[in-house]
């Protein structure tokens, strides 16, 4: 037997299973009937998210095609453009949720290595179009314990590798978080900018809008990790960008992980203090 | 007669007939092999000679996925391919599914001929040529075939995007790639209304084109489902391709249309859900840095 399946002659085949083993001899050539999983893992995700427990469901996706309002700021002042904030707002959220509906429908415990992207439509400048797109996956044991806010799967844009290590910190994700805030940056009035020619000078009305923009942004991504239950957020990036909008026009949109201890003990793994090291070869 | 002679030879008439007439025969050849989905006989004989060691074999792989030889058993074998030159008209999606497919299998064939076990470290790469059309390009695969020791020799190989090194470590964990999915899905979407809410000044979603798109990649998602259940228990689709476009009214059709497509190509894997054997992970913190980067990225004239 162990010749007929090669285990014995090469140990570095122990591990597959049997219908793996077949197919790699050309015993078999269809793969297993009964469900199939999709995803948009790395290999090396797909192995990191199985060393952490979970097994991949299906890939999931949220699309949202938006048509952002027009408002102008006016010229001299520093302000939000509260419906532009809004729409970028809006339509992530849309994506999001339509994602976490798909994922509900799999019975997903969350989603992980959520990717959201917005794309400017060639043919008309007002025209976003928003995609949420992750792996849903869930606990192999089928552990309730890992449920996000209100039953609700867990979203995370968090990597499988990144996934692995939040367990073992002894966390867990809830939500994806964001907050957005696009900002009109004020205009420096013609004799304001004369008197600064040739000075060095701070300008603080730029200063302040860039400020006032960031804060906005982070404010609205830590209410929304309250609204989850949420102890911290962790990975949180911030961009700032502009789609395409006038000149002075900028957002800020701040996005990460909302997380919380793991309640059950039972499910935290053993703590992991890495080894140092110090690469010789570069 | 010299090396030098020879090359100086080809200028003269016997020998270019003699030129003529190979590459005539060769292109006979390949014309018969490729109706017949099978190899020319010259390309046949160098699998052969190199799978019995007569020609030294060929690698794709870094010196490191020479490592799997010893500790996992797997010995390459030789570099092989297949290519398919695909003129896809007006459908651009299915164009990527035949095009890879075909290459795909012509690449099987060859390391079928070669006894492998697996394919390995496959990569695809698409060539557009100046001066032909923009509705056709060539796909074409490029992997290493391997044999793994203690293993019947199979009628078909498995196909794997990965190195030999991570296809090592998969087997390890109880996975096996077993070869490339494919799911693209196009359509066109005809609107009277206002679809795209031009002239408006208000936020609101554009919910007809939302649903346009969540229909597409839905449907190119079953599509790499389906294609992946053909050989394995899962797909990991790495790569993702979506777009909107808004096409010209059709002549004696004075509606918006929009064109929507997706495509998902993804490594298939077979495996046993819920069975894991664990890779005894050992973190490590690297404490070198990267490359300083200046602190002024420019010069910049001081006025």
């Amino acid at each position: 037997m162990a010749d007929e399946t090669g285990t014995q002659v090469n140990p570095a085949l122990a591990g597959l299973p049997k219908h793996a083993l077949e197919r790699l001899q050309g015993l078999r050539e269809a793969g297993q009937s009964g469900g199939i999983f999709t995803s948009d893992l790395s290999v090396n995700e797909f192995l990191m998210v199985r060393e952490a427990g979970f097994e991949p469901l299906g890939l999931v996706v949220g699309s949202c095609i938006y048509h952002v309002g027009i408002q102008y700021g006016s010229w001299g002042q520093n302000q939000e453009l509260n419906v532009i904030s809004q729409a970028m707002y809006q339509a992530r959220e849309l994506a999001m949720t339509r994602m976490e509906q798909e994922a509900l429908t799999l019975m997903a415990d969350g989603v992980v290595g959520v990717r959201l992207e917005v794309k400017r439509l060639g043919w008309d400048s007002d025209i976003l179009e928003f995609m949420a797109i992750g792996t849903a996956i869930s606990h192999s044991a089928g552990h309730p314990g890992f449920k996000g806010p209100k039953g609700m799967p867990f979203t995370s844009d968090l990597s499988g590798q990144d996934f692995w290590m939040l367990l073992r910190a002894g966390h867990r994700p809830l939500a994806m978080v964001m907050g957005s805030c696009v900002y009109h940056v004020a205009h420096q009035g013609v004799f304001k900018a004369m008197g600064n020619v040739g000075r060095n000078v701070e300008i603080t009305q730029f200063t302040q809008a860039m400020y006032d923009a960031r804060e906005l942004a982070m404010e609205r991504m830590q209410n929304e990790a309250k609204e989850a239950g949420a102890d911290g957020v962790v990975g949180v990036q911030l961009h700032e960008g502009s789609h395409n909008w006038q000149p002075h026009v900028i957002e800020f949109f701040a996005v990460g992980t909302a997380v919380k201890p793991i309640e059950d003990k039972a499910l935290i793994p053993e703590p992991a203090s890495p080894q140092i090291v110090i690469p010789v070869n570069d | 007669m010299s090396l030098f002679g020879r090359i100086l030879g080809q200028n003269s008439d016997p020998d270019r007939q003699q030129h003529q007439a190979q590459q005539l025969a060769r292109n006979q050849a390949w014309d018969t092999a490729l109706t017949n989905q099978t190899l020319p006989d010259f390309v046949k004989q160098r699998l052969a000679d190199t799978k019995s060691g007569k020609l030294p074999w060929i690698s794709t792989g870094s010196v490191g996925a020479l490592l799997a030889q010893r500790s996992h058993g797997i010995h390459p074998l030789g570099m092989v391919s297949g290519n398919c030159w695909y003129h896809y008209g007006y459908s651009w999606t299915r164009g990527h599914y035949d095009g890879w497919h075909t290459a795909i299998d012509r690449m099987r064939q060859e390391a079928t001929l070669m006894g492998a076990n697996a394919v390995v470290d496959v990569k695809l790469s698409a060539t557009r040529m100046e001066g032909t059309g923009d509705d056709q390009m060539d796909y074409a695969v490029l992997g290493t075939a391997v044999r793994i020791a203690g293993l019947a020799t199979p009628r078909t190989p498995v196909i794997a995007t990965v190195s030999a090194l991570e296809f090592a470590r998969l087997m390890e964990s109880g996975i096996l790639p077993t070869g490339l999915a494919i799911g693209a899905h196009y359509n066109w979407h005809y609107s009277s209304r206002n679809a795209s809410g031009q002239g408006t000044w208000w936020n609101q979603e554009l919910r007809e084109l939302s649903d346009f798109m969540t229909d597409i990649r839905r449907a190119a998602i079953g599509q790499l489902a389906s294609d992946a259940a053909r050989i394995g228990t899962g797909v990991l689709a790495r790569v993702q391709f979506s777009e909107l476009l808004r096409g010209e009214p059709a002549e004696n059709d004075p509606r918006q249309r929009f064109l929507g497509r997706h495509i998902a190509f993804g490594t298939a894997v077979l495996h046993e859900p819920g069975r894991h054997i664990s890779l005894k992970l050992k973190p490590v913190f690297s404490v070198s840095d990267g490359k300083m980067t200046p602190v002024m990225p420019r010069e910049k004239e001081i006025i």
